[in-house]
């Protein structure tokens, strides 16, 4: 408690001398994707939460996705209200960086319960989950186990996946199977390619297609089904555990150099690795917290799959060949 | 002084419209692009063209077959089926893909009634065939609402004369019912044309991915995925260009309204076979209109609708979505009646007509993401908050939206009353007000009733222009269908949509009704 009221202090402090003129110092914008500030996302606690340990305000403003919220934030350049962009991940790091938007946030991080190390000096983690695909079990008895698995079911099999352009799952799947199969990627998707019913722009329309029973599986996360046992009390929908294993994906935030007060927007950076902070996190933005939650996980979460093993490119690699690798994934689309 | 106001207004939309592209290109001279090869544009084109082709002709057919059954035909319930027809044209992409995915899909209606006779249709809803399918449901009923007000407007003089005369079904539809129709298909089928080609959310849904595209979504990727603004402005002229290819011989060919008067009320029944024909196709052509209107009633009522009342920023998006519905409703009237009285003013031959007619489409070739990203941007240089210019922006976009609709249905009774009733202004020297208070206001209320709930539903069902400027402090209905999609809410998501359908079924049913009795108040 101490450890993070200290950094408020300071920042009230610095606050009050470094800008006269704006009386509504104190105050934070967070530019997000919009499910995180929706009044059923993490946002509203999260905002309770961190104006009760710091004198000061937080908003969270709504672009339609992560990426969207940082091409925002990228036209308003040096005048924008943002002083932090949440929701980027590790496989959209790469353009925040060439942004050339952030500054290093100067945070030591508490331990985290990741399944790898995280030492970035510009972006800290949010929450964390793992790409999967999910079925119906009343339809599906049983599940591919592996890529191999998938591309050797029947021809009428239908799967529906994202734009990897427009939508961080589609991202997440181009990497997974490169991860996966490497060189042999591009054969991959020319096998894969019959199954895919359609590649939708969002999540939630692919999610949509899948539960109205136009898909057999839907490229989501191996946590989706804890909404369906926890919101809904509903068993039936699960994640297939690929034996490869799984591509994770670490959601992040990051500190905008034009924030008039830097020091408030660590405070909120640090603020959300706190066990009461992440205890918001796993059911309403249902990804995994990157440190024990106050409370614990609920057990909803337990029945979730192993990704073992948890696949993730290094993250200089992936900025630099998205591009090419989306192109290879399309080629075998047309 | 009408002329004016129609050249002022046909400026003011250019100017913006010039204004929103140079926005864009001076940003994105600001960014270093990476775009990779780029689009290939000439197959864009040739892709885009036959689907919409092929678009525009169905929905011309079924549209005209539609009308032709519906105006010989009297039953129960006709009023409550031609305001339904016009709500799918409304009703934001997502909803109507998801009713005909409900339909049409794997786990579809049509599937099920198969799979008792032992086959199936598969997946087959997805791909072209799934497109022009959605379009000629979205366009033909549009169309069909279109042609219908034109065959209900022949007046009661013509139809005895014909009836008199004993003219054959092929006979009247030749002299009577074609050159009543004549004046419309232009503008109707450029418009639809022109929605099919820069056709986006259902080309994306419905694509089957990468394979499927039109210009209007590479537009999207090269802003919002390479953020590439140079090319998409590049991309967006690109797009002008043809579409003005478009309009230009749709404005000038049009032949002239002449028929024009209020709704007839004489009804003259085909014989026996050709009404029983005629209730055929229309039953089956309905089913196949109303199914997907239906499924999405049906998921929406299923999952009690009744929840919604509960669920955080219902009752705040719902108003926004009445009170801007009707805010860009009457500024589409206005503008579409000033361009209209002004056009009708203007000889067909000169080029003053297709500069007065032109404004009205630039909105449909102008792809939406360049547009409410140019609003953005030129909010941000006049110094605006996002959250300021929010409502006014979205109040202008929707009017200049439902803009072609409105004017395609005013523009030629405007264009009939001028010259029919010209000589007769002049003769009397009636002063602009009178004349619109005495002549064309009455004549007018019927399609101007249409008009205003078209650009209300319009405006109700967008959910375009919002996907910018919505926050979670400001919010429309489709907005929050759309968020409620994206966090597992399929349910509150279905039973808005639900909503929104009975919204927009009412307001076709009431509106017109409404500005009908105004009129004849002054009888």
């Amino acid at each position: 408690m101490v450890k993070t009221l200290a950094p408020c202090l300071v920042a009230v402090a610095l606050g009050s001398l470094g800008s006269v003129a704006n009386a509504q110092d104190n105050h934070l914008t967070v530019y997000t994707y919009d499910a995180f500030a929706a009044d059923w996302g993490p946002g509203p606690a999260l905002k309770a939460g961190f104006e009760a340990r710091c004198d000061c305000t937080i908003d969270f403003v709504a672009a339609d996705s992560s990426i969207g919220a940082l091409r925002r934030a990228q036209l308003e350049g040096e005048d924008t209200e943002a002083d932090i962009i949440l929701g980027l991940d590790t496989a959209t790091m790469g353009e925040g960086i060439e942004s050339g938007l952030f500054v290093e946030h100067g945070l030591d991080y508490p331990e985290l319960d990741l399944p790898m190390d995280w030492a970035d000096p510009v972006f800290a983690p949010v929450d964390y989950g793992y790409f999967a695909f999910v079925y119906d079990t009343e339809a599906l008895d049983t599940p591919p186990a592996s890529f191999q698995d998938l591309v050797a079911l029947p021809e009428d099999f239908r799967i529906v996946i994202q734009d990897p352009r427009a939508s961080t799952p589609g991202l997440g799947l181009v990497l997974w199977i490169k991860a996966v199969y490497g060189e042999e990627a591009a054969a991959y998707w020319e096998e894969l390619a019959p199954y895919i019913l359609t590649v939708t722009g969002g999540w939630s329309e692919s999610y949509d297609l899948f539960l109205a029973g136009e898909a057999d599986m839907v490229l989501s996360y191996t946590t989706s089904p804890a909404y369906h046992v926890i919101a809904e009390d509903e068993t039936r929908y699960q994640a297939a555990r690929f034996e490869e294993g799984h591509y994770t994906q670490i959601e992040v935030a990051g500190i905008l150099g034009s924030s008039p007060d830097i020091d408030l927007a660590r405070a909120f950076l640090d603020y959300l690795m706190t066990p009461e902070a992440q205890a918001t996190l796993p059911e309403t933005n249902w990804m995994y917290p990157i440190v024990e939650p106050e409370g614990g996980l609920n057990p909803g979460f337990d029945a979730m799959i192993d990704p073992d093993p948890a696949l993730l490119l290094d993250a200089d690699t992936v900025a630099a060949n998205t591009r090419a690798w989306i192109d290879e994934a399309f080629a075998a689309l047309r | 002084m009408r002329r004016l106001s129609g050249y002022t207004i046909a400026g003011l939309v250019a100017a913006l419209i010039a204004a929103l592209l140079a926005a864009l290109w001076v940003a994105g001279q600001s960014f270093a692009t990476r775009s990779g090869a780029g689009p290939d544009i000439a197959h864009l084109l040739r892709m885009s063209s036959a689907q919409a082709g092929l678009s525009t002709i169905l929905s011309l057919l079924t549209g005209f077959i539609l009308a032709w059954s519906l105006d010989r035909l009297r039953f129960p319930g006709r009023a409550l089926v031609v305001g339904m027809l016009s709500s799918a044209l409304v009703l934001p992409s997502l909803v109507v893909v998801a009713g005909l995915i409900a339909v049409w899909g794997r786990a579809g209606w049509i599937n099920a009634l198969l799979d008792h006779l032992g086959t199936s249709i598969g997946s087959s809803v997805f791909g072209l065939e799934g497109i022009v399918l959605a379009h000629v449901i979205l366009n033909g009923a549009f169309a069909a609402r279109i042609m219908l007000d034109r065959l209900e407007a022949i007046p009661p003089e013509k139809l005895r004369l014909g009836r008199a005369l004993g003219l054959g079904p092929v006979r009247r539809l030749a002299i009577l019912d074609l050159p009543a129709l004549a004046s419309t298909i232009p503008g109707v089928g450029a418009t639809i044309f022109l929605l099919c080609f820069t056709s986006f959310a259902i080309v994306l849904v419905l694509g089957g991915g990468p394979g499927n595209q039109t210009l209007e979504v590479a537009i999207y990727e090269a802003v919002r995925l390479d953020f590439d603004l140079g090319a998409a402005v590049r991309l967006s002229l690109v797009q002008l260009v043809v579409c003005a290819l478009i309009i230009v011989p749709a404005t000038t060919l049009a032949p002239a309204a002449t028929l024009f008067g209020r709704r007839t009320l004489l009804h003259w029944p085909e014989s026996r076979p050709v009404a029983r024909l005629q209730l055929v196709l229309l039953v089956v052509l309905l089913a196949g209109f109303l199914a997907p209107l239906l499924a999405v009633l049906v998921r929406g009522l299923d999952n009690a609708i009744l929840d919604l009342w509960d669920l955080p920023g219902f009752w705040r998006a719902g108003a926004t979505s009445l009170w801007v519905g009707i805010a860009s409703a009457a500024l589409c009237l206005a503008l579409a009646i000033g361009l209209g009285m002004a056009r009708a003013l203007v000889s067909r031959t000169r080029p003053a007509h297709l500069a007065l007619g032109i404004p009205v489409f630039t909105y449909l070739a102008v792809p939406a993401v360049v547009l409410s990203l140019g609003f953005f941007l030129l909010a941000r240089q006049t110094g605006l908050s996002t959250g300021a210019a929010a409502p006014v922006v979205l109040v202008i976009a929707n009017a200049l939206l439902s803009l072609p609709f409105a004017f395609a249905t005013l523009a030629p009774a405007l264009e009939a009353i001028t010259s029919r009733h010209g000589r007769l202004i002049r003769a009397l020297g009636l002063s602009g007000p009178s004349q619109w208070r005495m002549l064309e206001w009455p004549l007018l209320a019927r399609p101007m009733g249409y008009a205003a709930a078209l650009a209300f539903v319009f405006s109700l069902g967008d959910l375009g222009v919002i996907s910018l400027f919505g926050t979670e402090s400001f919010s429309t209905l489709p907005w929050l269908m759309f968020r409620a999609l994206g966090a597992y809410r399929t349910n509150d998501a279905e039973a808005i949509a639900a909503l929104l359908l009975i919204l927009s079924v009412t307001a076709f049913l009431v509106i017109p009704r409404l500005f009908e009795r105004l009129a004849h108040v002054r009888d």
